[in-house]
């Protein structure tokens, strides 16, 4: 990553060679449009390239900092294309496969089951709660419309449920 | 399954933040407080990297062939790490999803971090103007502004059809180095008003100053010191 802070086109190559798919794999998970992902997975590079000297390896792992990028990216993408992007139902409660690739992120599977083992001591309800935020950027208020229940309960669900997650994560 | 320890309500809402469940209004407020408060801004990152894991759970997808070589041609041609320098100052302002109103306050915020141009004190001050746009890709111009440093005050022109949406108002901010923004007043949609600054405002104009119009509920945004609602357009003060 300091390559590619220091403007080194060939360590941004070899980061797209061994991310791309999975960064693709996140955008086509949230907008569901192959255009529109590789559009976001242009940007997120692009976002790489700019903001490679913020990166802060104390705080985060690169993996976790560019798919965190291109994650946002895509639910901006979503957002921008207006209400109806949030019509689609709640999350199944599952957890796709982990896809061929991951083999080479080992590091990122194992922090992926590390979150799926706490994700999975939280009631149903909750993860898919979770879930349905994350790759569908579903605000409270459009929650609570689909879930029929106050605004305040489903933010306590979510509130709670952040709470046992990170005291999951930190045991 | 044990109770996990209760979140304060500032991590609670940088997790919020994090996990994008809150309202745009909301999510605006968040993203100020990122650039105004590292501590805040560090509780968004760490629970980014604690979610980070939902999205490498994805299954990988090669993306076209085609992809990389468009990047490349877009990169930048002039690669000079020195710029890093100055994306330094735009440190977690626009890396979180943002929507629409917070994209713009984010960039008000950004802009507003730009070193003050310092104006010479001899030379005749010049006034300033800001044409001030909506965000996006084809940015329509809704108000024009201009800052009369001879008499301390701000001119200002909204180009909204009168009598557009009744149940707001558009409030007017100046945004100068110190990244705070300031309430100026409301402007009227399809009205001209001069409003006076005091001196110490109207010290801190310089080119480069942000000015931007929120959308507001009557009687204004309920926090003096940000807008409550989207910002409806935005410009920097420029010598003409």
């Amino acid at each position: 990553m300091s390559r590619v802070a220091a403007g080194d086109r060939a360590a941004l190559r070899d980061l797209y060679d061994a991310t791309s798919a999975k960064l693709f794999g996140v955008c086509l998970r949230i907008l569901s449009s192959k255009e529109e992902s590789e559009d976001v997975l242009q940007e997120v590079y692009l976002t790489i390239w700019r903001r490679a000297d913020r990166f802060d390896a104390a705080r985060a792992g690169v993996l976790a900092w560019i798919a965190t990028i291109a994650r946002n990216r895509a639910i901006d993408r979503l957002r921008s294309r207006g209400p109806t992007a949030y019509a689609e139902p709640i999350e199944d409660y599952e957890f796709p496969d982990a896809g061929p690739g991951a083999e080479a992120l080992v590091e990122a599977a194992d922090e992926t089951r590390r979150l799926q083992g706490c994700l999975s001591e939280l009631d149903d309800r909750t993860q898919a709660l979770i879930r349905t935020a994350y790759f569908g950027g579903v605000t409270y208020e459009a929650l609570a419309l689909r879930m029929d229940a106050p605004l305040g309960t489903v933010k306590s669900w979510i509130r709670r449920g952040l709470a046992k997650l990170k005291g999951c994560l930190e045991r | 399954m044990s109770e996990g320890p209760e979140l304060s309500d500032a991590e609670a809402f940088a997790a919020e933040h994090a996990l994008g469940v809150l309202s745009p209004a909301d999510r605006a407020e968040a993203e100020r407080r990122m650039a105004a408060d590292p501590a805040f801004a560090a509780e968004v990152e760490a629970w980014r990297a604690r979610l980070a894991p939902l999205a490498l759970g994805v299954a990988s997808v090669p993306p076209p062939a085609g992809l990389w070589p468009s990047i490349e041609r877009a990169l930048p041609a002039n690669d000079n790490p020195a710029d890093a320098r100055g994306l330094r100052l735009w440190r977690r302002a626009t890396i979180g999803s943002l929507g629409l109103a917070a994209a713009s306050l984010a960039a008000a915020v950004m802009l507003a971090n730009r070193p003050p141009v310092r104006v010479q004190p001899q030379a005749p001050a010049p006034v300033l103007n800001a044409s001030l746009t909506t965000q996006g890709d084809a940015p329509v111009p809704l108000f024009v502004a201009a800052y009369d440093p001879v008499r301390k005050a701000m001119i200002v022109t909204s180009l909204v059809k009168p009598g557009a949406d009744p149940a707001h108002v558009h409030e007017l901010w100046v945004i100068p180095a110190d990244g705070k923004p300031r309430a100026l007043g409301f402007v009227e949609p399809g009205k001209s008003k001069s409003i006076p600054m005091s001196r110490d405002l109207a010290e801190s104009m310089a080119v480069g100053s942000s000015i931007a119009v929120s959308v507001e509920p009557p009687g204004g945004s309920p926090n003096r010191n940000a807008p409550s609602g989207p910002i409806a357009a935005i410009g920097r003060l420029a010598k003409i």
